[in-house]
């Protein structure tokens, strides 16, 4: 039992000052693995009691390299790759899962800018048109006014064919000096496509065409401006007829209107 | 050593300025070579940042944890084929390369003032074995020496150096057992 004692002292010693052979240092593990409280807490001490003679050591100073190389590697430890990745791969992800939605985002405000653009461009135009329409209404007001200043006008009113237009009415104001002539006509029927009215000027008993016309609403009172009706007769009358589309050289449709001067 | 389990960097600096000096010297004493002992100084936090879960407070404390890492870490490069041919040509072709520094026997061989009382206590500690038995202990710890290298280097009978190691630690042990509360 002594003996067993002193072999575990001395191989304990010669162990913790890295001081035994291969084999007698393998004979002390084993001898450990089954080792008494008390031999575990000698072998606790011992080794306390060699770390202990370090202290004799002398301070030598290492190269700072040492401590740089050293925190380097820590810090670099402390960047656990797997999680780096996963972070880089979330965050890919993360900026897919954006962009998508932002793409999409993009694509219906785009959309719905288009659809506003167009909607605005057909108003635009349809404005446009009103605006060109009244331009020229205008313009044709303006021209028919032009008629009606001229200080000396004939005025001759036509009435409707009891047969064809019984309400018809018309007027002619007739400015000789500048050789035009303002036609207003009302409740007289519309045209078919194929067909226009046709106004005369009757002086001596031949008919002279002044202008052909069409009406496409009967209700209100249509004006049209009549170009180069000159003539120095102060007697005759005027008519209007349905002819063929673009008017005839001799009236050959009914009557609608007629009037005296 | 609870801050560098919790992979506190800042702590293992802490530690490394504390005990550079004594664990390179120490290393030292057992290479003889700097750019060896940098090694394996290097090594040794390394291990103690990437092993601090393995220190047990309740099997030692972190002084003996850390200084037994150093000294195993040391003897096992002093010991390895590769460093002692490295070592046998180093001395042949170089011979300022060579750093032979056994432990100190200066009186104020440290800056740090606590360890620096210890080693006062530890010299009279070793003052007060006899001197042969104070020898191998210094050979064993301070060159990496084993038993039977000892023996054969001081003529010395493998036993009566294994006798002398036993009866010089023990010794120690009743004289520091007070101071390291054993």
């Amino acid at each position: 039992m002594n003996t067993n004692k002193n072999t575990f002292e001395e191989l304990c010693t010669g162990f913790v000052l890295n001081a035994l052979s291969e084999d007698e240092e393998r004979q002390f593990r084993s001898m450990l693995e089954q080792a008494s409280d008390e031999q575990l807490t000698f072998f606790e001490e011992m080794k306390a009691i060699a770390s202990e003679i370090a202290v004799l050591s002398s301070s030598e100073t290492p190269s700072p390299a040492v401590k740089e190389r050293l925190m380097d590697t820590v810090a670099a430890s402390k960047k656990p790759a797997p999680t780096r990745q996963m972070t880089w791969y979330r965050f890919a992800a993360a900026a897919s899962v954006i962009f998508i939605l932002m793409s999409i985002g993009l694509f219906f405000y785009s959309q719905n800018l288009t659809d506003q653009v167009e909607s605005q461009s057909e108003v635009i135009a349809d404005q446009q048109t009103t605006i060109e329409r009244l331009e020229s209404e205008v313009e044709r007001k303006e021209e028919l006014l032009t008629i009606l200043e001229a200080r000396d006008v004939d005025l001759v009113i036509m009435d409707g064919m009891a047969d064809m237009s019984p309400n018809g009415y018309g007027k002619v104001v007739w400015d000789k000096v500048g050789g035009r002539a303002l036609l207003q006509v009302a409740n007289i029927p519309s045209v078919p496509i194929d067909k226009d009215y046709q106004l005369w000027f009757i002086v001596n008993g031949q008919p002279i065409s002044a202008g052909v016309f069409a009406v496409d609403d009967p209700a209100k009172d249509n004006f049209f401006k009549i170009e180069q009706l000159q003539s120095s007769a102060a007697e005759g009358a005027f008519a209007i007829t349905m002819e063929p589309k673009g008017g005839m050289p001799q009236p050959t449709g009914d009557m609608y209107l007629l009037g005296n001067m | 050593m609870a801050r560098i389990k919790s992979r506190d960097a800042s702590a293992l600096s802490e530690l490394y300025d504390h005990y550079n000096r004594l664990l390179f010297g120490l290393i030292l004493s057992i290479l003889k070579k700097r750019v060896e002992a940098e090694d394996i100084l290097q090594e040794v936090f390394t291990n103690i940042w990437e092993k601090a879960e393995q220190f047990d407070l309740e099997r030692g404390t972190v002084y003996t944890w850390i200084v037994s890492l150093t000294r195993n870490k040391s003897i096992d490069r002093l010991r390895s084929k590769v460093y002692k041919e490295q070592k046998k040509q180093s001395t042949s072709l170089n011979d300022d390369d060579v750093f032979m520094p056994l432990y100190s026997e200066d009186s104020d061989p440290l800056e740090n003032t606590i360890l620096k009382d210890r080693a006062k206590r530890v010299h009279q500690a070793l003052a007060n074995i006899s001197e042969s038995q104070r020898m191998v202990l210094q050979v064993a710890y301070f060159n990496g020496m084993t038993q039977s290298e000892i023996s054969e280097e001081f003529d010395i009978p493998l036993g009566t150096v294994k006798t002398r190691m036993r009866d010089g630690m023990m010794k120690l042990r009743e004289i520091l057992s007070k101071d390291l509360e054993l």
